[in-house]
């Protein structure tokens, strides 16, 4: 490998890059895509948000046990008109009314009394187990009885619906945008063929290692940046950073090591819109799937990239670091390397 | 003939090749190359001595191009080894790679980039300090330089690509049909600058299919025809051995035309030409030397 060919190869890609609508295209919609984030359900809506009136001064529900924190939400209004209007325009499910002589009941010895006003899209049935629940918790709130401890079990595959729909769908556009990366990496690749200039490259100190080397750093080093451009525009950077950062790494070298392959299949650029467009679909598909979350998985597990996609949520949305996913890691990593020394000898053959 | 071509005067030089006397540039012995089952260089063997021009010559297909490819480490050789600068080319391609320049015969610049940033980009692959805007004055593309190479003529952009082949000084050229398809005047500036980089002592491999270029440019000529090389030789040599040393004298008599064909080398021809003479009324006299593109179909039976 010589450096100076590396970087004039690379120098010289990136222009290219820059004059290719299509590759610009693939750029601008990767970042296109992640503002559908802000169209997606945001984590306020799961929550149960209840309207207070507090004609007194009592603070009953003032501090909220912690078990309530993250699902419910109460927020105090100034008169019973507001009240009601919250519940009816659907702000609450359900408003409280905390009599004035609250406070003086509970301190004489007596039994206070509160009253519910509930949104006619709740069943009989369900007023009434709101109801007991917030008489329960009213009760717990005055006399600090402990309530029975409960051990919650969460059945279902689809431990998917406690992350808002926005935070689940994050893994899509950086899926996005790695495979659009292929289609660019391809495109330079091809491009190269189709405009004879390869032979030309290869006939001066400039191996096919290194035109391959250097188009693997501008499409890995573009990639890395759509992402990172699209974690920021989602405010998405969290969780375990050395993990993300690997992930987008492999993730990067998956699509720039596939592009490299596939653009190495033909000399036609027309031909090469089939040869990636066909890949490029399946492997958007587990990315796609995120927003289906009743589908199945099974059958797109054989597909690399849900292997990406599941560490990219396990990831960003459960907490998990590089010992949950190590497993998805090592599997994209031996993708890579197939797909790369699958692209070398694709090139190799083509040129001797 | 052309007089005014100086490289007339060196093949008198060049005719005399001994072979050991001379450094040679390029050497070929017995280079085969299949495509599949089908032959397309059968065995060839030639070498190309320092500061000189050798025209490969032949028709479509004749096997032009594959050797060149050869020569020039594109393709490994079936058999036969290619060796250019002393170095066998399949061996130690990237040796040769560095003082070579190679014209193809497809188009083949980038182009959505400038001239000037096509020719820097080949600069900078060489570890060497190049001078592109001298290379650019060299082809007469000044003009030229800030504009995309897809907006160029024809005639331009073989220009950019003969540049190219420059960018590195090299000792030995390759132009695989530089020429070919282009207008008279675009065909001649290039033909110029081979000229030029042959008077600078580098040695060139030329193919073309045409005859009167390879006549022009060549102090040696190679015919190709199906792979093999049929004659190798200076286009002088080539056209005496085979042509006919003919006179064709036309005279005049009233409004009347009559022509005579008298050969050179017969006893009688200067008796009967004095003749003529004395007779008066001569309208021309030609020599009937043979052109190359005869001497090609006389050996292959086919036209270039
Ligand atoms: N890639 C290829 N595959 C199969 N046959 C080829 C290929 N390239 C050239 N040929 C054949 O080899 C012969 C020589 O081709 P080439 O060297 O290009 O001839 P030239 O340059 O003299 O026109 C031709 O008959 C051509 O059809
Ligand atoms: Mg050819």
């Amino acid at each position: 490998m010589r450096r100076a060919c590396v970087a004039a190869i690379a120098r010289k890609d990136v222009r290219m890059a820059m004059r290719n609508n299509l590759v610009l295209l693939a750029l601008v919609s990767g970042v296109l895509f992640s503002l559908v984030y802000y169209a997606l359900p945001s984590a306020t809506d799961e929550t149960y948000h209840l309207s207070v009136y507090d004609e007194g001064a009592s603070a009953l529900f003032s501090s909220l046990p912690p078990q309530l924190s993250r699902g419910a939400a109460f927020s105090f209004v100034s008169s019973e008109e507001a009240l009601h209007e919250a519940v009816y325009a659907g702000d609450a499910i359900a408003g409280i009314v905390i009599p004035a002589t609250f406070d003086e009941v509970v301190a004489a010895g007596g039994v206070p009394s509160l009253s519910l006003v509930v949104a006619d899209e709740l069943s009989t049935g369900q007023a009434e187990a709101l109801s007991f629940l917030v008489a329960t918790l009213a009760g717990y709130d005055v006399y600090g009885t402990l309530p029975v401890p409960l051990a919650t079990e969460v059945i279902g595959a689809d431990e998917a619906g406690f992350v808002p729909m926005r935070e689940q769908s994050v893994p899509f556009y950086l899926l996005m945008a790695l495979m659009m990366e292929m289609w660019t990496i391809a495109t330079l690749v091809v491009e190269e063929s189709a405009a004879g200039t390869m032979r030309a490259l290869l006939v001066t100190p400039a191996r096919p290692s290194d035109v391959l080397t250097a188009k693997t750093l501008v499409g890995g080093v573009y990639a890395v940046g759509v992402v990172f451009v699209i974690l920021l525009l989602t405010r998405s950077v969290r969780g375990d950073l050395v993990a993300l950062f690997l992930g987008i790494v492999l993730g990067a070298l998956l699509a720039v090591s596939l592009g490299l392959l596939l653009g190495s299949l033909t000399e036609n650029i027309t031909g090469s819109y089939m040869y990636v467009s066909i890949p490029l679909i399946v492997l958007l598909l587990p990315g796609l799937l995120l927003f289906i979350p009743d589908i199945s998985h099974d059958a797109v597990r054989a597909i690399p990239t849900y292997y990406l996609v599941d560490a990219f949520g396990q990831v960003l949305n459960r907490g998990a670091g590089i010992a949950d996913v190590w497993r998805s890691y090592l599997a994209i990593a031996c993708l890579d390397v197939v797909f790369f020394v699958g692209g070398i000898a694709a090139i190799r053959r083509r040129y001797r | 003939m052309t007089v005014d071509n100086p490289y007339k005067v060196r093949n008198t030089y060049v005719t005399g090749y001994s072979g050991s006397a001379h450094v040679m540039m390029i050497e070929a012995t017995g280079l085969t190359y299949r495509y599949g089952d089908f032959v397309a260089v059968d065995d060839i063997s030639f070498s190309v001595a320092e500061g000189e021009i050798l025209g490969f010559l032949g028709p479509n297909g004749a096997g032009k191009s594959t050797t060149v490819k050869m020569l020039t480490g594109q393709l490994v050789p079936a058999r036969g080894v290619a060796t250019v600068l002393g170095t066998d080319v399949s061996r130690h391609p990237k040796a040769v790679h560095e003082r070579i320049g190679v014209c193809f015969e497809e188009k083949n610049l980038y182009p959505r980039m400038t001239v000037r940033e096509n020719l820097q980009f080949f600069a900078d692959l060489f570890d060497r300090s190049v001078d592109v805007d001298e290379l650019i004055r060299k082809v007469d593309l000044e003009k030229w330089a800030s504009e995309r190479a897809e907006a160029l003529s024809k005639g331009m952009q073989q220009r950019v690509m003969v540049a190219r082949a420059l960018v590195n000084d090299p000792d030995v050229l390759f132009l695989d049909e530089p020429t070919s398809g282009l207008d008279p005047v675009s065909a001649e500036q290039i033909r110029e600058i081979i000229r030029a980089e042959k008077t600078r002592g580098k040695t060139v491999f030329l193919t073309t299919h045409n005859m009167a270029e390879a006549d022009a440019l060549s102090d040696r000529v190679a015919f190709i025809n199906e792979g093999r090389i049929v004659a190798l030789d200076t286009p002088e040599n080539l056209k005496l051995r085979l042509g006919r040393r003919l006179l064709r004298v036309r005279t005049r008599a009233g409004d009347d035309f009559a022509e005579e064909v008298l050969p050179l080398d017969d006893d009688a021809t200067p008796d009967r030409m004095g003749a003529l003479l004395r007779a008066g009324g001569i309208a021309t006299v030609h020599t009937l030397e043979a052109t190359l593109e005869e001497v090609f179909i006389q050996l292959t039976g086919r036209k270039l």
